[in-house]
């Protein structure tokens, strides 16, 4: 950690360039603000300038975080609730040479937008993705969502949900993914140390942060998980065996890679017309003789 | 009229399509010029479906009601389409179970129609062919009694089925037994004929459908992603984008659903490629909240909505113009957006290019109309050859260094502020689809809110100011009867008006491409020029006449409107002049 920090102090200025100016109005004690400084750290740390990253946030609490990223550099897009996903995978493909950086909550991804997830992890887009799970709905005032444990009284459902809690990792490593990782909002340097993991992988990185909240989740709070964080030593090698260590979200809950296929071709690789383009999408527009497509109408 | 009209008539799964294919691209050879469009079920085989082709010697763009030649391949074929016959036109069929047709030469005789049958079963199968080759049997003998030579049909069939030598063989024998109506009876066979005369030039055509238009100007902008989710009777687009994408190396993306198709758009425009989808109103539908968001985050965003009756399912492989309100007025809250409505595979070719124009200078949500009947229709057009310019409005070169985020959104008169793509200047900007301040961070505060409100909406009054106004055909003024319409209605109001020309009535038509902004001027001007004006739309409510009612406080004359999923065949029109003018 302390050659990071050196990195850091040496590269002050691009650090800067992600620190935010506008007032936070996130709860004291949100996990968002540590992610959101992770974020930026492992932005700075991974040689990544402002200029050449777009975040992409959905609706619900991180997604106000949107235009409390950088100062003057920084291109955000604060899309719709549960679409960010889709919304960045156009981004992304118009212009895989540029980081896309997408973000959205487990209300919203794992619910409304959750046929989006499934296909990115599919498609493989060349773009990271970082689920804010708090397990529950916290922008509409403390909602049940999919990840709200079983027992719990929430606003709108006061016995408790009848539905099932779901487990994003384990549910993710059922797609055949090639990057999944989880980590905790309470451990800034961990959530650094995963998204710069993110950051290097070519197609889809999926990863899920157990985020407090302290206004709508009080049944665990830091403490709560901090008895009962399993930091992973070394990364699953299989997608079986990533899924035993996602498993446990009870007693003892895994941090770390989950798993990782870096040979997998992201998307763009996958394209059979594209093999031998080195421009992108973004750089291409421009008019196109047609003449030889209409030979045939003629 | 100076037309032939043929009709070919079967189960879907028959092989009608291919037929009517290579009936359109051998008149299209002779020198004809050919309008061709088909009716089907939303099955892919066994229900019953036909396709029409009309040509003649000079342009047409749209099909007669009233058919010369009917071609039936099976039952329904055969019974339903003898009233759309003309007198002395001609039912040629296959069918060999005569005792279920009984009363049919009855119809025909009342009629005035002459009923042409050929064992085509059994000469298919004799010549070692299967059920499906009674088609190219039938083929032969049209061609007959059309009294065309047999050479560029054999060619025709030749290059068809180049890939397929077994079966060339046989299809040769086909239609070649068919074109002498060769029966294995002994009956004489009367084989009534045609005299139709042949070009004597050929027109420097292409042979086309609009969703060919429409990917080839998407093509031609330089678009280079395509999203879109598969419906009918916009499907073709993605199929045509995908079949040219090696050449291309255009991204073609077959999403989820259509929700991630417009996010997708949406997401690969904000980072400056240019991208579109194209849907039919059930899918647009899931893309409301997305055009919304376009409108807030003032990106350029391009749908192409082929129309199909709705509500719901509604007529899936059908035709209307049902959506034009929905074009307009969908989505939450109030912003500016552009409403364009192509009428034909040139304006699909060309529409596309400008509305990818618009889109981007004026960075909002561009809507393109497209029909059933557009979309699908085979016509021919002169040679595509746009010099349209790519226009972006972007910002570029040195004049990035100069800028500050808050250009992004500032407030200007027009309402039209400075675009640059992410990443491209040091000044970077937030795309927020919460109310916001000129550089895109959030605001909630009412005096910050009512300019940015505003700004977003004056685009619609600069956009009008710049947009071409609608065009009159025909008569200037002064006309016996006027029709003002859009969409399709313009391809038969062209037909009508040279069909009406020596007729002593004077017909003229207004042709609305862009449609949202209105502009109601040329609308006033055009009543004022005539006295008696109708509308011509294919909905129940009239959706144009009542926004240019609404908007001018003109009344129509009358309204020629149709909703059973059928467009406007030149007859609807030309009955409806002969009893209003």
């Amino acid at each position: 950690m302390s050659r990071d920090y050196k990195t850091l102090a040496d590269r002050k200025n691009e650090y800067l360039a992600y620190e935010g100016h506008e007032v936070i109005t996130w709860c004291a004690g949100c996990g968002n603000y540590g992610i959101q400084k992770a974020l930026e750290r492992a932005m700075v740390l991974e040689g990544v300038l402002p200029n050449n990253a777009l975040f992409c946030y959905d609706i619900g609490c991180h997604g106000n975080g949107s235009d409390k990223i950088g100062k003057e550099g920084i291109y955000t897009i604060h899309g719709l609730h549960g679409r960010v996903i889709s919304v960045a995978a156009g981004a992304a493909v118009a212009n895989p040479q540029m980081k896309v950086i997408a973000e959205g909550g487990d209300g919203g991804t794992m619910s409304e937008g959750i046929n989006h997830l499934i296909h990115a992890v599919r498609s493989d887009y060349p773009m990271m993705f970082i689920l804010h799970n708090n397990e529950n709905y916290g922008l509409t005032t403390g909602q049940a969502s999919a990840c709200t444990r079983k027992e719990r009284p929430m606003n709108g459902s006061p016995d408790g949900v009848a539905s099932e809690p779901m487990n994003v990792c384990d549910f993710v490593l059922g797609l055949n993914p090639s990057f999944v990782a989880r980590s905790f909002s309470g451990d800034i340097k961990h959530m650094t140390d995963t998204l710069r993991a993110g950051l290097q992988h070519k197609g889809f990185a999926f990863i899920e942060i157990m985020q407090v909240c302290p206004t709508y989740n009080r049944q665990t709070p830091q403490k709560w998980y901090l008895e009962r964080t399993n930091y992973l030593k070394h990364t699953p090698k299989t997608i079986e065996s990533a899924r035993k260590a996602a498993k446990d979200l009870t007693n003892k809950i895994s941090y770390g890679i989950l798993y990782q296929d870096k040979k997998l071709p992201n998307y763009m690789d996958r394209l059979a017309n594209r093999n031998d383009i080195k421009t992108t999408p973004r750089d291409e527009v421009k008019r196109f003789n047609i003449k030889g497509l209409i030979k045939k109408f003629e | 009229m100076n037309r032939t009209t043929l009709k070919v008539a079967g189960e879907s799964g028959m092989g009608l399509l291919s037929i009517g294919r290579i009936v359109a691209k051998v008149l299209k050879s002779m020198g004809f010029y050919v309008h061709s469009d088909r009716e089907y079920p939303s099955l892919i085989k066994g229900g019953h479906s036909n396709l029409q082709i009309d040509f003649a010697l000079k342009q047409i763009r749209s099909l007669s009601r009233e058919v010369d030649l009917v071609i039936a391949l099976d039952r329904p074929g055969l019974v339903e389409y003898i009233e759309n016959i003309k007198k002395g036109g001609i039912l040629v069929h296959g069918y060999e179970r005569h005792h279920l047709i009984k009363d049919l030469a009855k119809r025909a005789k009342k009629r005035g129609v002459k009923l042409v049958y050929l064992p085509a079963h059994t000469i298919a199968r004799n010549l070692g062919g299967s059920d499906v080759m009674v088609n190219v049997v039938l083929l032969g003998l049209m061609w007959r009694i059309l009294g065309f030579d047999l050479k560029p049909l054999e060619a025709a069939i030749k290059k068809q089925f180049a890939s397929k030598p077994q079966l060339l063989d046989i299809d040769l024998k086909c239609v070649r037994a068919g074109y002498k109506a060769e029966g294995e009876d002994d009956n004489p066979r009367k084989i009534p004929q045609y005299k139709i005369s042949i070009p004597k030039t050929k027109p420097k055509t292409i042979l086309l459908d609009g969703n060919m238009g429409v990917a080839l100007g998407a093509i031609e902008a330089g678009v280079r992603t395509y999203f879109a989710y598969p419906m009918s009777p916009a499907s073709s687009i993605l199929m045509y984008l995908a079949n040219f994408s090696h050449e291309t190396k255009m991204v073609v993306k077959q999403a989820e659903d259509e929700i991630t198709a417009a996010q997708m758009t949406l997401g690969a425009n904000f980072m400056g490629s240019r991208a579109f989808t194209a849907t039919s109103g059930g899918g647009y539908d899931l893309m409301t909240e997305t055009v919304s968001l376009a409108g807030m985050t003032e990106t350029p965003w391009l749908c192409v909505i082929c129309q199909r009756p709705g509500p719901a399912t509604g007529l899936p492989t059908w035709t209307g113009q049902g959506d034009l309100n929905m074009a307009i007025h969908s989505s939450h809250g109030e912003f500016a957006r552009l409403v364009v409505g192509a009428s034909d595979p040139t304006s699909c070719y060309e529409l596309m290019q400008h509305a990818m124009n618009y889109a981007e200078e004026f960075q909002i949500p561009v809507i393109l109309l497209s029909e059933k009947t557009i979309a699908e229709a085979q016509t021919m057009v002169p040679i595509f050859n746009s010099k349209i310019p790519i226009k972006r409005g972007l910002v570029t070169g040195k004049d990035l260094e100069n800028l500050k985020p808050s250009d992004r959104y500032k407030i200007t008169k027009s309402g039209v502020s400075l675009r640059w793509l992410p990443g491209t200047s040091k000044a970077g900007y937030y795309g927020n689809g919460d109310e916001h301040k000129e550089d895109g961070t959030l605001t909630e505060k009412g005096e910050e809110v009512i300019p940015m409100y505003e700004k977003r909406i004056k685009k619609l009054e600069t956009l009008k100011k710049v947009l071409p106004d609608p065009v009159v055909y025909g008569t200037k003024s002064n006309a016996d009867i006027s029709f003002i319409g859009w969409g399709s209605s313009k391809s038969v109001m062209l037909d009508v008006i040279d069909e009406m020309k020596g007729s002593g009535v004077k017909v003229n038509y207004l042709h609305y491409e862009y449609l949202w902004p209105l502009k109601e001027k040329a609308a006033e001007k055009f009543f004022k020029n005539n006295k008696k004006v109708h509308i011509l739309e294919c909905n129940y409510q009239g959706q144009l006449a009542n926004m240019i009612e609404g908007t001018t406080g003109k009344k129509f004359k009358g309204r020629l409107l149709k909703w059973n999923g059928r467009h406007f065949f030149l007859e609807d029109v030309i009955d409806y002049i002969n009893k209003n003018s």
